[in-house]
């Protein structure tokens, strides 16, 4: 097995180029069909009304959202700011209230104005309660205290309506376009076992004392490690230099890529069973790939696919359970339970497809 | 040592090689013979266990190998038809990957892949990647790779298609040192006759997935030997005059090429004469008369009517 494994690694090391492209890619279609990297928004506050010291608290208690970033500044370089196109918003801080300024209508805007609305209510109820109180000192200290450590937490989930909250759908297509490039790598170098069998160098590895096991064995742990290595190299880049927000739990994208790597090897290797030469694995396998996350609803957010046909299709392949995975360690933070239906699904279409897979290149070599 | 009986493959009902019987004794090196699509390649397949036959039996010193095929391996060297072989990594590095295939051990292989590069003259070419070598220079690669476990039986399938003659020459001379100085048992498919007159001597003539002839070289022979092999060129074949010679009675068959006709005619004293005579009605010239001695590929075109490379 670590023979072939070996030999395979030679020859990707000597041809490294495929490989890099392909995390390039994976990379730039990401950003084109984002359009940016995931730097936090940056928004100004400014007040005509209040003092430094009040603004400056305003802006400590804002910042409590790695999506945006306040920062105050003066009233006229932040509004000529938004007039000229160089900010999308601002927000006035007044007395009591608050205003946002801005010359655009996008999404972003809402959220911000939600964040906002969110601290000026707690606020407003943080000065009714202090208001009524005999020393207002000790009775924000104590809310604030309260506040960061409650002394009882109600938490409501659901198994349908997960808090969206965080969802962003440039990590979700991050995710996708990942496994896409990671499902052309992986198929080209499992169909080595078709090239090899057309070349004859696979009669040759059957004549020697390896075993037929540790022959597909060496083919398969090669295109899985491939594979993992290609898809982890491109979350790595996203996680660090592209500011992408994937969660806090690495580990657990390092499990469900490796599962993956695994589930995909195995459609390919079923694919690869169904035909006789490398040239048709080139027509056949790259028109198909691009279907699978389409047909998936990797590209659209959780939910938005309800045609139940396209669903069932879609659940015959791992990058949909792949997808919900990832997007549950993204976004939800889940523990390992909540992480193995899709891992089962995954490790089920593997052994099913693998099985057929290499049953079919075997009468065929018959 | 290896024998076969009734050895028959067929694909989707038609028999590719049909009730083939065939033995190879240690030491000596027998000659496939037969053109393209005779059966040679799935005949050596089957003895080679990597296919099953739908029928008949491949037996090791009396064993049938067909379901247990581990002993043969070991001893058998096989050199396919194609080159297979890694064409991105060095003959080097492609030696050594076989050679861990074959679990020679680490301190044997260093020194048999260099034995073997030299044995086919590519010691100072080994750090070359494959794909920059000629296609001579690809064979002998493709060879060395089947030496490395030092086998007692080496089956060559055609291993000189499409090269120069100086790699050809280079081939040949190389199975006929494994031959006479190692001892080791050679099957050696061919559609070139010249090659297995050259390296064999007992020789098994396939066409249509059948032995239609076995034997040594001059057993072969004498299947003519009451037969001449007549050339004869002229200033213009014509299919009239091919016609009028096929009417002599004593000739069995007629074969052109280019401005030569290649005449097959039983031993006759007035032969001559009734050619001269047929060129003339034709109104053709006699340029060249030559009267051959019968080889392989005369006994093939007499056995099957077409030539070996047809």
């Amino acid at each position: 097995m670590s023979t072939i494994f070996f030999a395979q690694l030679k020859k990707e090391l000597r041809r490294p180029l495929f490989m890099i492209l392909l995390i390039g890619a994976s990379v730039g279609v990401t950003l084109l069909f984002t359009g940016s990297t995931q730097a936090p928004m940056q928004v100004a506050i400014f007040s005509e009304e209040v003092s430094q010291d009040v603004l400056d608290n305003w802006e400590e208690k804002l910042n409590g959202n790695s999506s945006f970033q306040f920062e105050t500044k003066e009233a006229a370089e932040a509004l000529e700011d938004v007039k000229e196109g160089r900010r999308d918003l601002a927000i006035r801080i007044n007395n009591n209230d608050y205003q946002v300024v801005t010359s655009s209508e996008f999404p972003e805007i809402a959220y911000v104005e939600q964040h906002v609305q969110k601290a000026f209510h707690e606020e407003a109820m943080m000065k009714a309660a202090v208001s009524q109180a005999d020393n207002p000192e000790n009775m924000r200290e104590e809310l604030e205290g309260y506040l960061e450590n409650p002394p009882l937490k109600i938490e409501v989930s659901s198994l349908k309506t997960d808090d969206l909250n965080n969802y962003d759908i440039k990590t979700q297509l991050a995710f996708a376009f990942a496994l896409l490039v990671a499902m052309f790598l992986i198929g080209f170098r499992i169909s080595n076992i078709l090239k090899d069998k057309v070349t004859g160098v696979r009669n040759r590895i059957l004549l020697s004392p390896i075993s037929k096991t540790q022959m597909y064995l060496g083919y398969i742990s090669y295109s899985m490690m491939i594979g993992t290595i290609q898809t982890l190299i491109v979350f790595l880049i996203f996680q660090n230099f592209m500011n992408y927000d994937l969660g806090d739990n690495f580990a657990m994208l390092v499990v469900i890529t490796i599962i993956f790597s695994f589930s995909m090897a195995s459609i390919a290797m079923l694919i690869t069973g169904m035909l006789r030469t490398p040239e048709q694995f080139l027509a056949i396998y790259p028109s198909v790939i691009p279907l699978l996350p389409v047909i998936s609803g990797a590209y659209m957010m959780p939910g938005a696919l309800t045609n139940p046909v396209l669903n069932f299709i879609g659940d015959l392949f791992p990058i949909s359970h792949a997808m919900n995975a990832f997007v549950e360690v993204a976004f939800f933070n889940p523990d390992w339970i909540e992480l193995l239906k899709p891992i089962v699904f995954m490790l089920l279409i593997g052994v099913i497809a693998m099985g057929i897979g290499i049953n079919l290149m075997e009468r065929r070599s018959a | 040592m290896i024998e076969t009986y009734k050895l028959t493959k067929a694909f989707k009902g038609k028999r590719a090689v049909d009730e083939v019987d065939f033995y190879l004794d240690e030491g000596e090196s027998v000659g496939l013979l037969g053109p393209n699509g005779a059966g040679k390649s799935t005949t050596i397949s089957m003895i080679s266990t990597l296919i099953k036959p739908t029928s008949g039996d491949v037996k090791l010193n009396g064993e049938s190998i067909v379901h247990n095929s581990s002993k043969l391996r070991k001893i058998l060297g096989v050199v396919p038809q194609e080159i297979a072989l890694y064409e991105e990594l060095s003959a080097y590095e492609n030696l050594k990957f076989f050679g861990q295939l074959y679990k020679v051990e680490k301190s044997i292989l260093e020194k048999r892949i260099q034995s073997t590069l030299e044995l086919v003259g590519l010691r100072d070419r080994q750090k070359d990647l494959v794909k920059t070598f000629s296609g001579g220079m690809k064979r002998r690669v493709n060879i060395a790779v089947a030496l490395l476990h030092n086998p007692k039986v080496l089956i060559l399938d055609e291993p000189t298609v499409g090269i120069d003659p100086q790699s050809r020459n280079h081939i040949l001379e190389m199975v006929r040192r494994m031959k006479e100085e190692q001892g080791t048992t050679i099957l050696y498919t061919s559609h070139y006759m010249e090659e297995v007159e050259q390296l064999c001597e007992r020789i098994y003539v396939m066409d249509h997935g059948k032995v239609i002839a076995t034997g040594t070289q001059s057993e072969l022979l004498s299947i003519l030997s009451n037969e001449d092999t007549i050339k004869i060129q002229v200033d213009k074949v014509t299919d009239s005059l091919i016609e009028t010679i096929q009417e002599i009675e004593q000739v069995h068959q007629v074969e052109e090429d280019k401005d030569n006709l290649k005449i097959i005619a039983k031993k006759s004293s007035n032969i001559v004469r009734e050619l001269v005579l047929a060129v003339e009605k034709e109104k053709a010239q006699l340029l060249n008369f030559q009267m051959e001695k019968p080889s392989l590929e005369d006994v093939f075109l007499h056995l099957t009517g077409r030539t070996l490379r047809d």
